[in-house]
């Protein structure tokens, strides 16, 4: 019975570590929309508020229906990552859970009020004073920020574990303020907390770039395209500041993440910065460009500061040659991306004050459809650079991946996974049909937009549906 | 304060019963709907009813989790390692409810349509039933001794799976009168109302059911049920689910809907208590599993959190569900 259900067999490593990238990959695309959206929708109310401007509300309102729609696929999602911890990783929800657990309790409030607040905003267009409304939706962005804070906070102690004490295996004290903020939370939550922004920011004006590329360019497509690419586009040199000040902090806290990021092999000073490439498990480095003493200069300022290699970390308590160059990778294209929108950034805002309008380049415009995407990726990237960076560790130097993963066989985890890939696409499928059938409803009609939607308020009538 | 904690757990599994039930009994009664126009017009209904809803209770179940690791680490462990075949399976129907819900509203001909509404009304029943199950294999004794299959599949999983399919068609029922008759549709109403009286009924005989597998399988627990801190409870919903069956036949709309609440919820606790002090029955008490206290106070300030930020705030999206409605697409 045991093996016809597939409930024998060998360890469901493998598979446990790719559904669990798979599905902490599609969440956090949609993180960035979730934690930062209302941000922008509000400060388009807000516009439309004191300029008197029925156009900035309808975006506002419009925006909104995407908003609960897209939290609506994250709350599935993120239910079924918790889910996924006891599934597939029960070792290490039994050891350290009351640690990581402070994190995602906090989430758990910070979530429960995001909910309930971005049905009073869908509900309350109609009913509240635009006052009201506003100030209601003013809820939004703190939760947001809250529930970011919870859940780094929890994967900063996967990086930087402080605060307990453990005793035979069994955590058997707790420093609270110690566990919830340890060294790597600094740097985590501001560089994942602008990049949210960033990333909405650039989403959403993508989508009003494409408009400008098919020829729309009346009012409500400028300031729909506006408002957030200018917010993203202020936002991106605090980020190449913050990423920079998160990677040298890397250098302390989490030496073998940043050996790897870096394919530094040998401890040594005068340290080159390779950019792309790979190394191979002797040491070498293969294609990519070379700059003399550059990682140095980066790290300390002087090409005698002293970077530590990868070798000097024992064979199993590293990441492996290819999770290194995964790693590497990873972060060079997130930093590429960096610069690449940093110039766009510098593009926009040098006509913005030399001309005192929004620029008029196709090419400007193709860049900043493209610019969402880009940030995806660069969130993608990011998240991969220090996630990986962390192996063979779930915890680091107290729990590796191989100790926590769960009994279950892998045949069963494999059905799981590909149960769970078919699913996603279906997901992913009907979410954004259903928001290209919003926005060919919406340029056809002006109807209330949350008609046609699956969430928010309900008709005034009882209509069967054809 | 341990066993103010585990509280606070039985409290967020009992609402996410008890909110959650309600939504998926919806889901279960549009399974049941047919494709006559009476049908199309319940599904209709439906609709509405769940629009506002949709996913927010997966607050609740969000909670109970994290609760149960960052509270109780080892019930966790033990709980997922024995029960993943459980939980995989709730899982997969939460997310093809929440998927193909969504895309009732996406889909153009009438096919997909039916298709959509099928997989919408199988998952609502699978999911509370798995997860209904899950505790019963808790009830049960056997996490943490069995194989995953023996703790998962055993006939007290089975009777708690049941009872909860009963439980939020139930709760589902008595709702949607409400719904009906805030919609003006006496139709709906007296049709509903049926289904108040035939989910009522089918939860007395389910539950009764329960009792003589939950006699044979684990007689303590039946045990503390009929004599022990179980008993008001067990009492609470023995009286109820009867008295708003009765109700609802009679047409007397009074006290029916919290009545269902306090039905479906006392049965939760009618479990919870009389398994105290034990998480994990004969093996593992609420004082052995506890977190560390400083990990217990950040629970209560969170848990206060809820009471003071979020309840409040639940009030007023109610208050605005009860208010708004769209503007009609002639206005």
């Amino acid at each position: 019975m045991d093996v016809l259900l597939g409930l024998a067999g060998e360890s469901a490593l493998l598979p446990s570590r790719i559904q669990m990238a798979f599905t902490l990959a599609t969440h956090v695309l949609l993180v960035p929309l979730g934690v930062a959206f209302p941000t922008l929708t509000l400060v388009m109310e807000g516009i439309g508020i004191a300029r008197n401007d029925p156009v900035a509300l309808r975006i506002a309102r419009r925006w909104s229906v995407v908003m609960a729609v897209q939290f609506a696929v994250g709350a599935v999602t993120g239910t079924i990552l918790s889910f996924e911890f006891g599934i597939l990783w029960p070792r290490l929800m039994g050891r350290f859970g009351a640690a990581l657990g402070l994190g995602f309790a906090i989430e758990g409030l910070a979530f429960f009020l995001e909910a309930i607040f971005i049905g009073i905003y869908l509900y309350g267009w109609k009913r509240l004073a635009p006052k009201t409304h506003f100030l209601l939706g003013l809820v939004l962005p703190p939760s947001g920020v809250l529930g970011t804070f919870a859940v780094l906070s929890a994967n900063s102690f996967m990086n930087t574990p402080a605060g307990i004490t453990v005793l035979e295996g069994r955590v058997i004290d707790i420093d609270a303020a110690a566990t919830l903020f340890t060294e790597s939370i600094g740097y985590e939550f501001w560089h994942f907390m602008v990049a949210l922004y960033m990333t909405a920011g650039f989403a959403v004006a993508s989508v009003y770039a494409v408009g400008w590329l098919r020829g729309r360019r009346d009012h409500y497509q400028r300031l729909a395209f506006a408002v957030p690419f200018t917010i993203a586009a202020a936002l991106t040199p605090v980020q190449l500041v913050v990423g920079d000040l998160s990677a040298r902090a890397l250098v302390e806290d989490q030496q073998a993440k940043f050996a790897a990021m870096e394919i530094t092999w040998a401890t040594r000073d005068h340290n080159p910065e390779v950019i792309g490439g790979v190394i191979d498990d002797s040491g070498q480095i293969h294609f990519g460009v070379v700059v003399p003493e550059l990682d140095s200069l980066l790290v300390g300022y002087s090409p005698n500061a002293v970077i530590r290699g990868l070798s000097t970390f024992a064979v199993d308590a590293r990441p492996t040659i290819v999770e290194a160059n995964i790693t590497h990778l990873a972060f060079d294209v997130m930093v590429g991306l960096g610069l690449v929108g940093a110039a766009l950034a510098s593009s926009y805002f040098w006509v913005l004050a030399r001309r005192r309008r929004l620029p008029e380049g196709v090419w400007f415009y193709r860049l900043a459809a493209c610019a969402g995407v880009g940030c995806y990726v660069a969130v993608e990237m990011g998240w991969i650079t220090t996630e990986v960076g962390r192996q063979p560790w779930i915890v680091y130097g107290l729990m590796r991946v191989s100790d926590a993963v769960t009994d279950a066989p892998a045949s069963y985890v494999w059905t799981m996974l590909a149960t769970l890939v078919v699913v996603y696409a279906l997901l992913a499928y009907f979410f954004v049909t259903l928001l290209v059938k919003l926005a060919a409803r919406w340029r056809r009609e002006d109807l209330a937009p949350e008609v046609g939607a699956p969430y928010g308020p309900r008709p005034e009538r009882l209509e069967a549906r054809g | 304060m341990a066993d103010l904690i585990a509280l606070v757990l039985l409290l967020a599994i009992t609402a996410y019963s008890t909110a959650g039930g309600v939504d998926f009994g919806a889901g279960i009664w549009d399974l049941l709907a047919g494709t006559s126009s009476r049908g199309r017009q319940a599904r209709a209904l439906i609709d509405h009813a769940m629009a506002p809803v949709w996913e927010v209770n997966n607050v609740w179940l969000v909670l109970s989790i994290v609760l149960c690791w960052t509270a109780f680490p080892s019930l966790f462990e033990a709980t997922f390692s024995s029960l993943y075949p459980l939980f995989t399976l709730a899982l997969l129907g939460l997310i093809l409810r929440g998927a193909f819900f969504a895309f009732r509203h996406v889909a153009d001909d009438p096919r997909s349509h039916r298709i959509a509404d099928v997989v919408f009304g199988v998952s609502s029943v699978l999911t509370p039933f798995f997860f209904a199950a899950s505790l019963g294999a808790i009830a049960s004794g056997r996490v943490g001794s069995g194989t995953p299959l023996e703790a998962s599949f055993n006939p007290m999983t089975v009777a708690f799976g049941v009872v909860s399919v009963a439980a939020t068609a139930f709760s589902g029922a008595s709702f949607l009168v409400g719904d009906a008759r805030r919609y003006e549709a006496p139709e709906m109403v007296a049709y509903f109302q049926r289904r108040v009286v035939a989910a009522g009924t089918a939860l007395i005989a389910t539950g009764t059911g329960a009792l003589i597998v939950i006699a044979s399988q684990a007689p303590s627990l039946l045990r503390s049920m009929l004599t022990g801190p179980g008993l008001p409870f067990a009492l609470l919903t023995m009286v109820l689910t009867p008295v708003v069956t009765a109700l609802v036949w009679r047409g007397i709309f009074r006290w029916y809907r919290i009545s269902t609440v306090a039905a479906v919820g006392s049965l939760v606790f009618a479990w919870g208590f009389a398994q105290a002090p034990y998480l994990l029955p004969d093996r593992l008490t609420i004082a052995q599993a506890i977190a560390p206290p400083a990990t217990q106070f950040v629970l209560l300030l969170v848990a206060a959190g809820v009471v003071i930020l979020a309840v409040p705030a639940m009030g007023v999206l109610y208050y605005l569900d009860q208010r708004s409605t769209l503007e009609s697409p002639q206005a």
